[in-house]
């Protein structure tokens, strides 16, 4: 029998009628079957062999094999920061390996999941594709890599994504790029590593295990249950759950302390005659219909309506112009100009909600700057110049992730921020952290004054402190 | 073609119908004529400002997927371009590394010692070579929203040398207009209609299996199906569509489109390759379509989606040429001059070879009904020769005869079975020697046939 990797899927040429996991083509008058199906198929005929070792025997016999569809290769890596890992994650790592390295871990949000990773792509010493949710997450990934491995790599690690489309022997890549591709590289990678795993149930990407036929995978996630239930499909493609930490015995372990200034702006007074129409607009239109905005159903509706409705569909431009004024205010400038004073020899991250606006301050300042159009591999180097000193300043409008990516600084400035509470309580705080015991971390917030900005930031903290309490 | 959230259709008892706009409607004639004219008023500009005014367009605007509808397709068709006078990234490494030894770099200066923007700025161009404007505007030069639109259709910018920017005066998207008459009425009936066909193409996207019926024109419509990938199985089909079991009695062919994880599961895998596909099927006078649309909402529910010539689509892909080689036109002109009875036809039967199709080049047809295929083995790589010699050996049917070249390395055998009806030519073909060759292997007249 041979096999042969085709568009994420497998032909086997010459198979007996008992293979598993096939069916007939009629098309190509040949036996196919899903990628994933591989191992299996190794392991019925016997060929299957773990690093070397001896090949099981599945039933007692075997067929001969010729494996045309492997083009992954063997891939000898040590992380280059030889971290002790924590208890939970040594056993996160052997309870993996005792499932043939196939299967879930599930552990809280800031608990070293990437760390994990890396010690998992050491172990199974072949190619990877670690698929990630967003380019945010796929940039961190990135970065994290080109640390750990980068030095012992012959290429770079690879960006398949976001505009790149660079396949190394380790690659990252986003849910949506690997579903578009899969089927074209689905042999190159030995391990298939999934971030955020619960997403890969959704229909399409759960396409992307399919189309691989990478005989290792882990997945990682906090949260695996769905509302849906559709994390049931998961055990066929990624292997059970292999081992699970609650979010309790973890819970405030890592939190670090620091406290919260708030300053205020006025706009000028052309911001404030803009602003002040626009809001009109909006509110007018929505008081005149009765949405209850503050409920997610009366949002939804406003909406729907603006999609047939010119009226409502003028009242959300607005919306939006209203809140671009208040977070682009220009006085936000001066502000931040008297505390990149203050803060000069200080570790500051000025974070900003939109791309525009945090092009500007990289302008005006002259500090370097990373949006969701930074390019992947610059995003590495000025994080990495960022963890040197070679830089000390940084503006951005990413929420940045998790210690192991961001170095750690000890002032944070928001000029404007989304209302998104989850996204800041759990991430602020990692990245600040006093420098030394006499000077707390602090965060500086800068909002505009009357302006839905005001409402936005009192939610933002009520958010900060409801985490920080349990 | 659209992005999916560009997309307008509606599901009604398990049908889906894209919302197809009327192209004599003059609400979107004015539409896409402002649009059109906004590109060209952008020559040259960045494309932040030109995606900006688009936006302007849509501010009280229902229409507003419309509008951002038809200015993707434009998109589509313009060129942006990075303007720099350095790399931008090492103009702002550079910037960043000297700043950084300088901090805090302040708007009012409160302390003598305090650093200003301008003298950075001023340093880095000095060290690069470059003017002070030319450093600040380049260290973002690379931003999409900072490229300048350099080519809109056939019209672009140029650099002269006087170095002033100057553009070509008309923008002609269509290609082939020789007609000098209202260019802009053109360009907006080409636009409208590519939208419609962009709107059928974006309900593709979530396609899971296609079926066609295409009653000419099978050469260009296969050759595209093997352009964008997609797997089929092809059966003969009469005039009224019902399957055959010959391709000599076919008017037709019918084909199931999907890719190899099809045999598995439903997969929406191939949608963007049948999206892909669709333009070709307007290419032919009589089709027909069919394809099996996923709910996004349930993944196991599928609507219907079907379209076929009267739907009025536009293509605008290439019928291909005519002919592929000299051999195969002189030959069809000889024809012409010819004295005999039996006809000569383009691409008429399709073999269906799994993966693949072999499309004969002509069939010669007799009027009392007698009929032989022939494949023309002219000049070819020998790549593509063993290819070609792998397709001719699959082919299964009586009628089927061959002219090879002498110049090509092969010989009898390569051509198995089909080896007696071979007709070898030295630098053309001869109409009469083919028509022996027919005399001798074509099937036999009357409708029993196999």
């Amino acid at each position: 029998m041979r096999i042969e990797f085709d568009e994420g899927t497998l032909l086997l040429h010459d198979a007996p009628e008992t293979v598993p996991h096939a069916e007939w083509d009629d098309r190509v008058d040949t036996h196919r079957a899903q990628a994933y199906r591989y191992r299996a198929l190794l392991e019925w005929a016997g060929q299957w062999s773990d690093g070397g070792g001896q090949a099981t025997l599945d039933s007692g016999f075997s067929h001969a094999v010729e494996d045309a569809a492997r083009a992954y290769p063997d891939l000898a890596l040590t992380p280059a920061l030889q971290i002790e890992p924590r208890d939970y994650q040594q056993a996160a790592l052997d309870s993996w390996g005792a499932h043939d390295r196939q299967g879930t871990v599930v552990l809280p949000t800031g608990s070293g999941k990437t760390f994990l990773g890396l010690q998992a792509i050491a172990d199974a010493g072949v190619s990877a594709l670690v698929v990630t949710p967003t380019i945010d997450l796929m940039n961190q990934w990135h970065a994290t890599l080109t640390n750990a491995f980068g030095e012992q790599l012959t290429d770079e690690v690879g960006v398949l994504g976001g505009g790149s489309h660079d396949i190394g022997a380790l690659t990252v890549t986003t849910y949506d790029s690997a579903y578009r591709y899969i089927d074209e590289y689905g042999d190159r990678f030995g391990l298939l590593m999934t971030d955020e795993t619960h997403h890969l149930a959704a229909e399409t990407y759960l396409q992307i295990p399919e189309m691989t036929l990478a005989p290792y995978r882990l997945g990682l996630t906090a949260t695996y249950e769905r509302a849906d239930g559709r994390e049931t499909l998961l055990e066929d493609r990624m292997g059970p759950v292999v081992y699970e930490e609650d979010v309790d015995a973890l819970a405030g372990e890592f939190l670090s302390e620091y406290e919260t200034i708030q300053m205020s702006v006025d706009l000028t007074p052309a911001e404030r005659t803009e602003y002040d129409e626009e809001y009109q607009i909006y509110r007018d239109y929505v008081d005149s219909h009765d949405f209850d905005l503050w409920k997610e159903q009366g949002y939804a509706e406003f909406l729907k309506r603006t999609s047939y409705d010119p009226q409502g569909r003028r009242a959300l431009v607005a919306k939006q112009r209203a809140e671009r004024i208040a977070r682009t205010a220009s006085k936000k400038l001066d502000t931040l100009d008297n505390l990149l004073k203050r803060h000069h020899d200080d570790r500051v991250i000025v974070f900003t909600a939109n791309n525009d606006f945090a092009y500007d301050i990289s302008r005006e300042f002259i500090l370097p700057c990373i949006t969701h159009q930074t390019d992947t591999d610059e995003r590495t180097e000025i994080l990495d110049r960022f963890r040197s000193g070679e830089y000390s300043m940084l503006a951005t409008s990413q929420v940045l992730d998790e210690g192991i990516d961001v170095p750690a600084a000890n002032v944070g400035i928001i000029l404007s921020g989304s209302a998104s509470k989850r996204q800041y309580a759990q991430r602020l705080g990692r990245i600040l952290r006093p420098t030394d015991d006499r000077q707390p971390a602090r965060l500086y917030e800068i909002i505009a004054t009357d302006t839905m900005e005001t409402y936005v930031s009192q939610r933002r903290r009520e958010g900060v402190s409801t985490s920080a309490d349990g | 073609m659209l992005t999916a959230d560009l997309a307008r259709s509606r599901i009604r008892d398990g049908e889906v119908r894209p919302l197809f706009i009327d192209i004599s409607d003059e609400r979107y004639r004015e539409t896409a004529a402002t649009l059109i004219a906004l590109f060209e008023d952008h020559l040259g500009e960045p494309k932040g400002e030109l995606d900006d005014a688009i936006d302007e367009l849509t501010v009280a605007d229902t229409d507003y997927k419309i509008v951002q509808g038809l200015a993707k397709l434009l998109r589509d068709e313009c060129e942006f371009e990075q303007r720099a006078a350095a790399d931008p990234r090492e103009i702002r490494k550079r910037l960043f590394e000297r700043a950084n030894d300088r901090y805090p770099i302040v708007r009012q200066p409160t302390l003598g010692e305090d650093t200003r923007k301008l003298e950075v700025y001023s340093a880095v161009a000095d060290e690069l070579g470059i003017s002070l404007e030319e450093c600040y505007r380049g260290m973002y030069a690379d931003l999409e929203d900072n490229k300048r639109l350099v080519r809109f259709g056939d019209q672009s910018v140029r650099d002269d040398s006087d170095g002033q920017e100057s553009t070509t005066t008309t923008t002609k998207l269509t290609g082939n207009s020789k007609q000098a008459y209202d260019q802009r009425d053109q360009t907006v009936d080409w636009l409208l209609a590519r939208y419609n066909l962009a709107l059928a193409q974006a309900v593709l996207y979530d396609a899971s299996k296609m079926h066609v019926r295409v009653w000419d024109h099978f050469g260009t419509v296969f050759s595209y199906m093997k352009l964008f990938g997609l797997m089929h199985r092809i059966y003969p089909i009469d005039e009224d569509g019902n399957r055959v079991a010959s391709t000599d009695v076919a008017a037709g062919y019918e084909a199931e489109l999907d890719g190899p994880v099809s045999l598995f599961r439903q997969s929406q895998k191939y949608g963007i390759r049948m999206a892909n596909f669709l333009p070709a099927l307007p290419l032919c006078d009589r089709w027909d379509m069919r394809a099996e649309i996923l709910d996004e909402k349930s993944a196991s529910d599928t609507n219907q989606f079907t379209l076929d010539h009267t739907d009025g689509l536009v293509s605008h892909y290439s019928t291909g040429q005519q002919y592929d080689s000299d051999v195969e036109r002189t030959l069809a002109r000889k024809w012409e001059r010819a004295t005999t009875e039996w006809n000569i036809q383009r691409e008429d039967d399709v073999f269906d070879l799994g993966s693949e199709v072999m499309i004969p080049d002509f069939a010669i047809e007799h009027p009392d009904g007698r009929r032989a295929i022939m494949e023309i083995v002219g000049f070819w790589t020998p790549e593509y020769l063993t290819s070609k010699l792998a397709k001719i050996r699959q082919v299964e049917a009586d009628n089927f005869v061959l002219a090879v070249s002498e110049r090509l390395d092969c010989s009898d055998e390569d051509f198995g079975d089909a080896a007696d009806r071979v007709l070898w030519f030295k630098t053309g073909l001869h109409v009469y020697d083919v028509v022996e060759l027919a005399e001798e292997y074509a099937s036999p007249a009357g409708p029993e046939q196999n």
